[in-house]
Order: structure tokens, then sequence, then C-alpha cells
């Protein structure tokens, strides 16, 4: 990707009286870190990269922006936000535009076609960081990581990440401004993962997530990133009628990651955000891919692809599968 | 709720249905020691006059306000019981029904469970009876005026109904005569009266009717709102023919270039008519159409020198220019008539119908013996070499009926009767003539049905208790074979013609319908009614009624006695003027509302919509409720990420200690 293309187009977007400000990424403040980049204008943007290691789902911040309420005679300001998206991002878009989530007119998407990002977990445990400032980038076939203005050149499948190497839509389905031609898709991994689960036993696959979410914390970072979970008022939070009791014990965290993944059943894009920020490493991946997979088989059916589809869950045609129902 | 609760609780024995498994005198002690029970009884029947005296008595005596009725079905009473307290002037809505009958005593044997069970589910209702909020019906205001889909027979005598009672009637018609498939018959069972001869009058009396307007070669394209207020827009096709200048008289059907190319339609394809044309002789309204699929100068703008209907028409009423057109109208009710499409026999390849020109169907074998059809009532066939009267006929009835293999388990109830009818016509027409009937059973269930049954049968018609595997041709004779199932003994018939007893099928473009109006289907695809037996006539979407055909298979009599049923239902609200709004409705709560709209896609009866609403300066979208339109299902709450769209009295701080009660949850 050509970096001054990027930051050019970026300021100039960044500069449009429409837009309130632009979204994008630049580098961290030491070793491999790469950090959201918030631009009110022009000058916000000089900084922008787009690298391996931006893995961050910046739509996830579309709807974090709290309405707080208005001195009478005060206009909302009804500019756009503006913000660079990978494939899976893209979706997340096209996701919050069938909820109406967000509205069209109150968005600048900025394509990013995308040749894969790093697992920045196993990038760290191979290659480890150095309190100088670190980079990635893409060579023909893998990446090269300079640190200390040194380069290393790896094999992509090293540190693809998982979530990349089972990727379909590496090039945005949703976008008003493209950054570069798109990258040739490449074959989706099979998902091992899920089809191993799959076969276990009802026991054995009892005894493995509740040996998994026995170490969940209950942090609530992975719904905090998560681009689709947006209510103001989470239901998991409600006291009365208290769904999910606070206390941090197998069966509360089941419920809690149970029923957030059953509200993101047909609504998940799979960027994989969730398992990325997850303390306490749990496979959160794994249980909303593998309720991707269901309703793909059952019912033919891709969130995140096309703006103007009907919701999944509002959906019904009277030859849907109901063979899972007890 | 300001008032301490004082509930009482009552329990009824429903004679034995509920008092021969359940202890009921055991559970009324229990009941008293609930939280907030002031009373608890037991009674014989509690729906009864006298048991609902008992609980009016205890509201004013001991200043109740809140009832749980432990007994049957809400579906089944909840209204009673509503209406008896609201006669003590307490809300309606304070009630809840605990069912220990369906539910309890007529699903369990053993008494001590079913009694543990009864104790349960009363507790539950106890519990959730304290938080029930006071609701009120509303009233608005019905027009008096009604919409009916589908001019048949059904269709017209429900439109005739209302129109007699003083209401104006909307008689939409697709095609472009009144008539439907009761025009097409010959003569009619059991009584062997002329079909044309009884209905052509009720089709002219609609036509003329000051409180019908009929819109033939009509479609409905649009219909919104609720019981009392439903806004139509129904598209009228252009016939091409001007409707006021157009008298009839045919000349135009006459020089058509292409005059009697086409399958007549009528005539089940066995006669011809031209591009333009009339149905048929006694179509009412009386005008022509043109057919623009196989107008020539529709088609390809070219018609030799000029069309010549129009140089034939001496009052200029040809129009090529015309368009179709719209109009739109508010009525109270609806009444669905849209009918039935006779089984494709194609679909019974075994029986040779594509194959062999002398496998008719019942509805052709109509045509071909009534004197209005295309040999003028002479039963003749084409053999190969020339036209003969048959002599040897086979019937075979239960065609695409009670036949799994085609998806229809059911019987059309009438191939029976209208197979003994034709064997009889040709009886009468061809006395020589050898006829079987090939049956499974034969159900002459109606009235003078058994009687003409018998009279087909002495009039030397031979029944064969077999159902035929298949049909083929040997020389120019069709062979039919079979096993005669009574005597055990395979049989090979050798027959000139072969009529198939087709049955009738749902509307192939009943989907249509279906979506306009939020209509179900029942497990035979037909519409689905309201109960199949207290309701047979009434929908699940308020105001909408059905008739004839659309809703299951029926002879005559039995539509036009379903049609006069929907047309008094469907003049009820219109008689009252108002229609009660049930106050059981979902509810939005605004401030957690995220507009995400799930709940208006995935409502059944179209009841919500997404509206901007000013939120401390952002204007930002939410779902409301249209209470007229909301059944108060709950799809949309379950719907609801964010637990913001709930119905009334079942919303989660309601249920959740119902459920508690059961000691399902904490």
């Amino acid at each position: 990707m050509d970096l001054d293309k990027l930051r050019e187009t970026a300021a100039e977007v960044a500069a449009r009286d429409d837009v309130k400000y632009l979204i994008g990424w630049e580098k961290g403040s030491y070793g491999y870190r790469v950090a959201p980049a918030f631009a009110e204008d022009a000058d916000g943007t000089a900084d922008m990269i787009f690298s391996p290691l931006c893995t961050a789902n910046l739509a996830t911040y579309l709807t974090l922006v709290e309405k707080l309420p208005l001195p009478r005679g005060q206009e909302p300001d009804n500019r756009k936000v503006a913000l660079m998206v990978k494939g899976c991002d893209s979706r997340a878009v096209a996701q919050l535009l069938v909820e109406k989530g967000i509205h069209r007119d109150e968005v600048v998407v900025i394509g990013c076609p995308c040749p894969g990002m790093v697992d920045p977990a196993l990038l760290s445990e191979k290659y480890p960081e150095t309190e100088e400032i670190a980079e990635l980038k893409w060579s023909d076939d893998g990446f090269i990581i300079v640190r200390n203005g040194e380069e290393t050149a790896v094999p992509r499948e090293e540190l693809l990440a998982e979530k990349c190497r089972l990727c379909r839509y590496p090039n945005p389905v949703v976008s008003d401004i493209m950054l570069d031609e798109p990258v040739e898709s490449w074959e989706p991994a099979e998902d091992e993962e899920v089809t191993e689960i799959e076969g276990k036993e009802v026991e054995g696959r009892w005894d493995y997530w509740q040996q998994e979410f026995s170490n969940c914390i209950r942090c609530y970072s992975c719904r905090n990133v998560c681009p689709l979970c947006y209510c103001q008022d989470c239901i998991l939070d409600r006291i009365n009628p208290s769904w999910v009791f606070r206390s941090v014990n197998f069966s509360e965290n089941t419920a809690f990651n149970i029923a957030r993944a059953f509200h993101l059943a047909g609504r998940c894009i799979e960027c994989g955000e969730c398992e990325r920020v997850c303390p306490a490493n749990i496979p959160l991946g794994k249980i909303n891919r593998k309720l991707a997979r269901e309703v793909r088989d059952k019912y033919g059916f891709e969130p995140g692809l096309d703006p103007e589809s009907e919701p999944f869950q509002a959906s019904y045609k009277p030859d849907d599968p109901e063979d899972f129902i007890l | 709720m300001t008032d301490k609760p004082k509930i009482g609780v009552y329990i009824c024995h429903c004679g034995i249905n509920i008092a021969s498994t359940v202890d009921v005198e055991t559970v009324e002690e229990y009941a008293l020691k609930l939280p907030n029970v002031e009373v608890a009884r037991t009674y014989s029947y509690m729906c009864s006059d006298p048991g609902q005296a008992l609980i009016k008595e205890d509201i004013k005596e001991n200043g109740l306000n809140r009832i749980v009725v432990a007994s049957c079905s809400p579906r089944m009473h909840e209204m009673t019981f509503r209406k008896a307290i609201q006669e003590t002037g307490l809300n309606p809505y304070f009630l809840e029904m605990a069912n220990i009958r369906e539910q309890c005593s007529w699903v369990h044997e053993e008494t001590e469970e079913a009694t543990a069970k009864a104790k349960k589910l009363i507790a539950a209702s106890v519990a959730k009876v304290r938080l029930l909020e006071a609701l009120e019906s509303k009233e608005v205001d019905a027009e008096p005026a009604a919409l009916v889909i589908g001019a048949g027979i059904a269709g017209i005598q429900a439109a005739l109904d209302i129109a007699d009672a003083g209401f104006k009637t909307y008689l939409v018609e697709k095609t472009p005569s009144v008539g439907g498939r009761m025009a097409q018959l010959d003569k009619t069972f059991p009584t062997l009266d002329c079909s044309a001869c009884i209905l052509t009058p009720k089709m002219v009396d609609c036509a003329n009717h000051p409180n019908i307007e009929l819109l033939s070669y009509s479609e409905v394209e649009e219909i919104n709102g609720f019981i009392g207020n439903f806004d139509i827009k129904v598209r009228k096709k252009a016939r091409y023919v001007d409707f006021d200048k157009c008298t009839g008289c045919g000349d135009c059907a006459k020089e058509c270039r292409v005059a009697d190319r086409f399958p007549s339609e009528f005539d089940q394809g066995m006669g011809k008519r031209s591009a333009i044309y009339l149905p048929f002789p006694q179509a009412v309204p009386a005008k022509y159409t043109i057919d623009p699929e196989n107008c020539l100068y529709l088609k390809r703008g070219k018609c030799g020198k000029g069309p010549k209907c129009q140089e034939a028409c001496g009052v200029g009423a040809i129009d090529f220019e015309q368009q179709d057109e719209f109009v739109e109208f508010r009525v109270g009710a609806i009444i669905v008539a849209t009918g039935f499409d006779p089984f494709n026999p194609s679909r019974k390849p075994e029986y040779g119908y594509d194959d062999y020109p002398n496998v008719i169907t019942g509805m052709e074998m109509e045509r071909l013996v009534s004197a209005s059809g295309p040999t003028g009532g002479k039963v003749v066939i084409d053999n190969g070499e020339e036209e003969i009267e048959p002599k040897e006929v086979a019937f075979i009835k239960c065609v695409g009926s009670r036949d799994e293999s085609v998806g229809n388990e059911y019987c059309s109830r009438v191939c029976c009767m209208y197979t003994a009818k034709q064997a009889h016509l040709i009886r009468e027409k061809l006395p020589d003539a050898n006829i079987r009937i090939y049956y499974m059973d034969v159900r002459a269930f109606g009235k003078g049905y058994e009687e003409f049954y018998d009279r087909v049968r002495r009039e030397n018609v031979r029944y064969i208790r077999g159902n035929p595997s298949e049909i083929f041709k040997r020389g120019n004779k069709l062979i039919v074979k079979a096993e005669n199932t009574l005597t055990s003994t395979p049989v090979e018939d050798e027959v000139d013609l072969v009529v198939l007893g087709v049955g009738l099928e749902p509307r192939a473009e009943m989907r249509q319908i279906m979506d306009l109006l939020r209509l179900s289907q029942s497990g035979d695809r037909f519409f689905l009614e309201a109960h199949p037996k207290l309701r047979p006539v009434d929908t699940a979407t308020e105001g909408v009624y059905l008739a004839g055909c659309c809703q299951g298979p029926k002879d005559i009599p039995d539509t036009v006695a379903q049609a006069k049923g929907a047309a008094s239902s469907a003049m009820i609200p219109l008689a009252k003027g108002k229609v009660t709004i049930d106050a059981q409705v979902a509810e939005v709560n605004e401030a957690t509302c995220r507009g995400c709209g799930f709940c208006v896609e995935i409502c059944p009866y179209t009841a919500i919509e997404m509206v901007t609403v000013n939120r401390f300066g952002h204007e930002i979208e939410v779902a409301r409720v249209n209470e007229a339109l909301c059944k108060g299902c709950g799809s949309c709450s379950a719907a609801c990420l964010s637990d913001s769209i709930q119905p009334k009295s079942f919303r989660d701080r309601q249920i959740l200690p119902q459920i508690a009660a059961l000691g399902v949850i904490k």
C-alpha cells in the first residue's frame, strides 16, 4: 500500500466541511503497537498508516459516540464520520447499516484492500518486541519485519492471523473511496477448529467450554470491542430482571458468553476482535464462527455483505429448518 | 399499584374434566395459603352463571382486586371472565388464568402428580396477577363498507348479502367476468338444476345493485390498515375497450384478424376465442376485453392495414391507448373468496392426460356436456379418424385428492358427486354406453346426495372399487388397468373416453393475497380459519373473513352457506360502526430502543413502524406500535436485542416472577 496516497486521501477527507473527523491507524508508542487515530483536520492524518499490524476494527467507534443531551437551541453536529476499513471491518459497517445502527449518509468509508493481518500474539512470541518502534510491511509472499532498521522476511503462513486464513472477503464490501486496487482473494482455509469441536460428543463440548469459560474474568472487553455489540442499555447489565448475575463463576460466565454469542448469531462478521482482546485467551472466535456456520449452512445467510439486505433475525421463510428446536 | 393486592382464586371442576384427576379441594386449601390470597373457592362449572356470580359476589363483598381462575385455556374463557369482573367495576385485565385442564388434568393420569402440578400453576398465576397493570381498550370508528375479493359464487353471494343490508360493497374480480368456476358447470348435483340458470340472475344482480361497485378485470394491489379502517388500492387493468361505449354486440370478435385462434379459458381450452373476446355469452359485465398477450396490434404494434376490430366497432369503443387505472377506497371489513384451482393431472403421468386427447378432466367434461359448450352439448370424441360417440366411458375418482404422492392428503369433497352427476348426464345422452366408475370410497354425505348416488347406480353405472394404476393406449382404445379390490381380481378395461375426477387445490397465486392480508395456510395449503369449529369464517387477521373454496374444498351449498356466514360476520363491525381495540398490545421503551427495526421486519401484522423522535436535541429513530394492528403475539419481543419492546401483561417483570414461582429460576 502506498502510504503517501493514503495520507493524501485521508487529508482530503478530513479537511472536508461535512466530515467531523476521520478514524484511521497510526504507529503506537513502542514496539509493534498500532493505535487508532482520530483526525479532525488534514494535519491529524500525517502519520496514518496501513500495515499488517492494523488489526483493530475501527467500525466499533461508530456506535461508541454518546449522544449527550444538548442545551436548548443548540443544533446537533450531524457531520459525517470517515473511517478506514479492511474487508472484515467493512462487513461490520454493512451489518450496522442493515441494523440501522448507523445511516449511510453519516459515514464516509475509505476502503483498504487487505492482504492479511499478522497475529500480534504470535508475532511477539516469535520475534520479541523491542522498546524501539518496529514496523511490518507486506512483501509478495509474506511479511517483512523492520526492527532497528533491520529487515527480516517472514513467510505468510508463519504469522498470518487465524481469522485471515479463514477470510473470504479481503476487499471492502462497502466503500466510498478505495485506497488501492482490490487484492486477489485467497482460498480460505477449512475451519478445522470448529469442525473439531463439532466432532466431539455433547459432554466433550461441555467440558471444553467449561474449561474455557471458567477462565473468563467478565471484563466485558469482548463486548466493548465488538462493533456489533452496541445496545446502549445491554440486557446483560440489567438488574431487574437480572438475566446474568455479576458473580464470576462458571454458571454466570457461561450465561454471559452464550447470551453474547446468540445475540451475534447471524450478525457476527468474524473480524476476530473479541478473541484478540480477551485477556483470558478464551477462543471466542470459535463459538461465533460455529454459529455463523450454522446460519450459513442452514439458512444460506451471511451477514454484513449487502447493506440493503433483510436482517437475519427478522427474516422468515416457511421452509426454514427447525430441526434444532427440541 | 396502589392498593394492597387482594387475590381471589377460583378453581373449576369442569364437571369431571378437571376434578377427576386433580384433587380440587386440596388445591383450594393450598391456594388459600399463597401470599395475598383472600378467597379460594372451587365450583363445578366456573364459567356458568352461578360460577361467575361467585366471583362477582366476592369482589363486592371482600373487595378483591385481582382474580385468578384455574380452569381451561384462556383461549376458551378469558373473555368470559374478563366481562364478568368488568361488570363489578374492576379492570378486566386484572385477571390471570391458570390452565389446569389442557395443560394439566387432560395430560396426566396420576392424581397426586396432577394435583401437585395444578398447585404450581396456580402459585405461578398468583405470582403474576399481583403485577398486572390496568389496561384500557379503545374504540375506533369503522368504515361502513366492505371489500369482497373474487366474484365466484362465494364472492357474489357475500357481496349481495352485505349490499342488501345497506352497506357499500366493492366486489373485485380478476377476470373480465364475474361467475367464477360455477359459471363453467353444466348441471349441479344432486338436484340437476342448470348451473347457469341459477347463477346468472345473481351475476346480473350484483352488477346492477346500487350498493355494489363491481370492479371486474381488476386486482387488489395494496391493503393497509386494520379492522374498521382498511385502505385499499385496486388496479383496474386496461381492457383496451371503452367500458361505457361497448354494447357487447360482438362484431369486433367476429372481425378480429386472429378470430377463434386461442384456447378459451372458459371452455377449459376445448373451444376457441378471438384476441378480443367475451369470456362466455352470459358474461357480466357484457363488455369485450382485448387479450394483450395475443392481440397483434398490442403485441407488435401492427395489425394488417389497421386493427379490424376498430373498424368493425360501430360505437368506437376500441381504445389501444388505454392504461391501467387505480382506484382507492376505505372499507371496514374484507371477505376473501378467491376460490380454487382444479388439480392438474399432468402431475399423475400414469393417467396419460398429457399424452392421450381422450383422457380429460372433470372440468373439461362439464364443458363437453354443456349445451353452451364447444360441442353444443354433444358428447363426442375424436378417435383419430372421425368424431364418434364414445361407447365405453371410464371415470376415475380421487385424482389429486387423498394422495400423498402429490402432496394432497385431503378429500376434495365434490368429486364423488360430480362424477356421479356426469355419469348420469352421459347416461341421458348415450343410453347404450358402458359407464364405469373406479373409486376408493364413495362419500355421498350431503342432503340428497346418497339418494342421488343410489339413483345413478340404478342407471346401470358400474362402480368398481380400485384406483387404476395406469392408462395406456392399445390400437385406438384406451386401456384402464386396475385391481378390483372387492374381488381381488386385476382388470384391464378397453374404453373410449376417460374422465379424471380431479380434485380441488389452493390457487397457485394465493401467496399474493396471503402477503397482502397476512393470512396463514393450514396443512392442506388452503387459507387457515381462526378456529376450525367455532370461527370457521374468521381469520387471525381481524376484519378479514373467508368464503368458499379458498378455505378448503366445498360444494355449492356449503360455499353459499359460508359466504352468507362470512357476510354476516363482516357486517358486525360495519353495523356497529365501531371496533374495539384490545389493550393487550406491545409497548416500546423508547429510552432503550436502539432503532434497529428488527421488530418492524418480524411483525406478522405490520403493526410496528419506525418514527423519528427528538431525544435531548438529537433526532433518533425508534420503533412505535400501532395498537389497532398489534395482536400482542410477542414476536417483536423475541427479536429485540435490547429488550425494549414487550407485550403488556406479558412484560419480563410480570412473567419472570410467574416462572420463578414454578421453581425453574431463582
